[in-house]
């Protein structure tokens, strides 16, 4: 399965954020997508979500040579700033969020098995959503995302509110679920991204392009992602 | 002092001149036409330079005007006793209100918080620069305003022209006292939410101004310039002590806090409007729910939104109720009285347009929906597929529906029973049609907000209302209704005109929503 963006444009008035996106992310990979401040990351994310209208261009789903259209159920955000519903316990969420999305769920666990998996608390599970910290906010946030288990996973910087710890449970756990899914994974931390990613790709002047780490060491593949984002 | 003075001037003319240009850029055809670079247009920046000159201008004196108009001179014909001398007797005592209630300085207002604590500007050159010149405007903008009102009720030339120095007096005593409880406590009160002990000055203050003249107090001018004399005392001495004051930065550091600021200047969305419904949530789990999906978390919506939902119609419900008896009340003891009770139920149908209107819950309902659901959960893709949006929206409509019917059935039915205690009609069709259309008028509003809401989802994921169409419907419902008030029509043809309206309109409205929400409602970007 592959994501295929084709010709992507979105302006905002005359200034001209994605100019011409073409890309076709693979299943199995982890893209690490790198950009300056105001690149156009968030745009970009927001495009594929359909919470902005593109200009031009299209995107859609390749499964064994078929191009087919990008449904909701096909796509997960978690954005950087946790959004999670506050009047629910967290239990009432997961709840909610599997009737939903039963029909799509393969091995369906029981809720405490995936809080388990997410390693929440005991004790925090019956608990309100408005009075969990950011962190354990996120970490729902990121849980229901893969839960409903989508084909595509938008990540905006989403490990940042997290401890060291919880940080790195949390790539361990991307990891383990690349293989189904496309991930793609936005972050301003180049550790992180060369650490965590299969794929490096830079959004710069509107364009999307992937670096080649070819046979390079660390140290000059960092500079050469250096050099790629200072371009004008 | 001067120089900070101008700084701090054209800070705030620069934001209000982008405000106003931000204002005109939110009309929903305008907004297309102009592009982003407006801000730095030069002609545009000159017209809305001179718009928030007018608007400086007009601040000075239509404050004012009302002011005195409304709160003092409209209501001197109430009372038998002098005029000139109950005109000085409330103004004296309103005086001493606003003293307590606004010293300008202590107001944590936005300006004040760009200019101390981002711009890091002096605060005691800001803060005396910019008070002396709230001073000024207060003289200036009094003066005509005493000067007319005091010829009018013959209050005598000096009086006139001592009023506005002794509103200046009043204020510069209060914000002196701020200031030396300051010093005493090192602790600054936001004027804003004001202590108990305000509040119980402000009340005996009223009360004296508005009760003392009914039975037959009041000051007189030798009062009053024994006062004046006193208070001009104080006034200059605490002028003195407020110039020499050092201590302006640490006070406004605990004035100027961002949540004090936000709460006085953005109270429609962001934080503030955002931490308000989160306090609408009760934390009783004890509320559970025995259904699935949408159903089961629109359940546990409701059951935990009960503040705003039930327990408001139930309160609303006991008031209809009260109001019910006094009127039944009312029909036994006085005919006049039962008289006019039929004459408004067979002609001021109309005007219930606007109570139904008022009573509605479904605005802040929705609002609620979005500041403690919807915000976060469409940022979930699986929550905007069509499914879950319009299963939602079914069960958020019967919710509103509901909700509202309760009250409504009331008032449908005491306007009924009302008619025929009155002394009945000789058509008895107005009996239901009385009670069908404040039922149809109900579920018309209830339908109303919610496929706006739907339609329209006017916020961002800020909380933010971004939606200037949104605003406009909102405003043309207002004033439709308001407009309601003053029309009188036959209970009958107007009934039965409102209650063909609202079927057709909930029909048709509910058919769009359903064919469009999926695709509009969304998360502003």
């Amino acid at each position: 399965m592959k994501l295929v963006v084709k010709n992507l444009k979105k302006n905002f008035e005359k200034k001209e954020v994605l100019k011409d996106i073409n890309f076709e992310f693979e299943k199995g990979k982890i893209y690490g997508l790198l950009g300056r401040n105001g690149a156009g990351k968030t745009t970009f994310f927001n495009c594929l979500n359909e919470d902005l209208e593109i200009d031009a261009g299209e995107f859609y789903i390749e499964d064994n040579e078929k191009k087919r259209k990008m449904e909701a159920e096909d796509i997960g955000y978690v954005l950087s700033t946790p959004n999670v519903p506050e009047f629910l316990t967290a239990r009432e969420f997961l709840k909610f969020f599997i009737d939903i999305n039963k029909k799509r769920i393969k091995d369906l666990k029981t809720i405490d098995e995936y809080f388990d998996f997410m390693k929440i608390e005991q004790e925090d599970r019956d608990r309100l959503l408005k009075d969990y910290s950011h962190g354990m906010k996120n970490k729902m946030q990121m849980l229901v995302n893969i839960i409903s288990n989508p084909n595509i996973l938008l990540l905006d910087e989403p490990l940042t509110s997290f401890d060291v710890v919880v940080a790195e449970e949390m790539k361990q756990m991307l990891r383990e679920i690349k293989k189904k899914h496309i991930i793609i994974f936005s972050t301003h931390i180049m550790e992180l991204a060369l650490d965590l990613c299969d794929e490096i790709v830079i959004l710069n002047r509107g364009i999307l392009e992937e670096v080649d780490k070819n046979n390079l060491d660390n140290e000059h593949f960092k500079d050469k992602i250096i050099e790629a984002l200072k371009e004008q | 002092m001067i120089e900070s003075f101008i700084t701090s001037f054209r800070l705030k003319n620069t934001y209000r001149v982008n405000s106003i240009i931000y204002s005109i850029k939110q009309f929903p055809i305008i907004k297309r036409i102009l592009p982003n670079s407006l801000y730095k247009n030069k002609g545009l920046k000159i017209f809305a330079n001179i718009i928030s000159i007018l608007i400086e201008i007009l601040s000075i004196f239509v404050g004012k005007l009302i002011y005195i108009a409304s709160m003092i001179f409209a209501v001197l014909s109430f009372y038998e006793t002098n005029q000139t001398d109950t005109f000085l007797h409330i103004f004296l005592f309103l005086t001493l209100c606003g003293g307590v209630l606004n010293t300008y300085m202590l107001n944590p207002t936005k300006d004040k918080y760009y200019a101390i604590v981002i711009m890091n500007m002096d605060a005691r050159k800001y803060g005396l620069s910019n008070y002396y010149y709230q001073l000024l405007k207060l003289v200036i903008g009094f003066l005509p305003f005493t000067i007319l009102f005091g010829m009018i009720t013959k209050t005598p030339l000096w009086i006139q022209l001592a009023l506005p120095f002794f509103v200046v007096a009043i204020k510069l005593i209060v914000m002196n006292y701020s200031l030396y409880d300051f010093n005493k406590n090192q602790k600054a009160k936001n004027e804003n939410l004001p202590t108990k002990f305000v509040w119980s000055f402000v009340a005996i203050c009223l009360l004296a101004a508005y009760g003392l003249p009914a039975i037959n107090i009041t000051i007189n001018q030798t009062i009053f310039l024994c006062i004046f004399v006193f208070t001009l005392i104080l006034g200059i001495y605490s002028l003195l002590k407020i110039h020499n004051f050092k201590d302006y930065r640490k006070m406004y550091k605990q004035v100027l806090t961002i949540t004090n600021v936000y709460a006085v200047e953005n109270n429609s969305g962001t934080q503030a409007m955002k931490n308000t419904s989160l306090k609408q949530i009760e934390l009783d789990k004890n509320y559970t729910s025995n259904k699935s999906g949408f159903a089961y978390f629109h359940e546990l919506f409701v059951k935990r939104h009960r503040k705003i939902l039930t327990k408001a119609v139930k309160k609303q419900s006991i008031i209809i109720l009260a109001i019910f008896i006094a009127v039944v009340i009312g029909i036994n003891v006085n005919v006049d009285f039962k008289e006019k009770t039929n004459d408004i139920l067979m002609q001021y149908l109309p005007y219930f347009v606007f109570i139904m209107y008022a009573i509605n819950r479904s605005s802040s309902v929705t609002q609620a929906m979005f500041m403690n659901c919807d915000h976060s959960m469409l940022t979930y893709r699986i929550y905007r597929t069509p499914k879950v949006i319009l299963g939602l929206f079914k069960e958020r409509l019967k919710t509103l529906i509901i909700i509202n019917l309760l009250p409504s059935t009331l008032i449908g039915l005491g306007l009924a029973i009302l008619l025929y205690l009155s002394g009945g009609t000789e058509n008895p069709l107005n009996y239901m049609v009385l009670f069908v259309s404040i039922i149809a008028m109900s579920i018309f509003f209830s339908v109303h907000y919610l496929v706006m809401y739907y339609l329209l989802q006017p916020y961002n994921v800020n909380t933010e209302m971004r939606s200037s169409t949104y605003k406009v419907v909102q405003a043309i419902t207002y004033f439709v209704c308001y407009y309601m008030i003053q029309i009188q029509l036959p209970t009958l043809s107007f009934g039965i005109t409102v209650i063909a309206f609202c079927i057709a309109y909930s029909l048709i409205s509910l058919i769009i929503a359903y064919k469009y929400a999926p695709k509009t409602f969304k998360l502003r970007v």
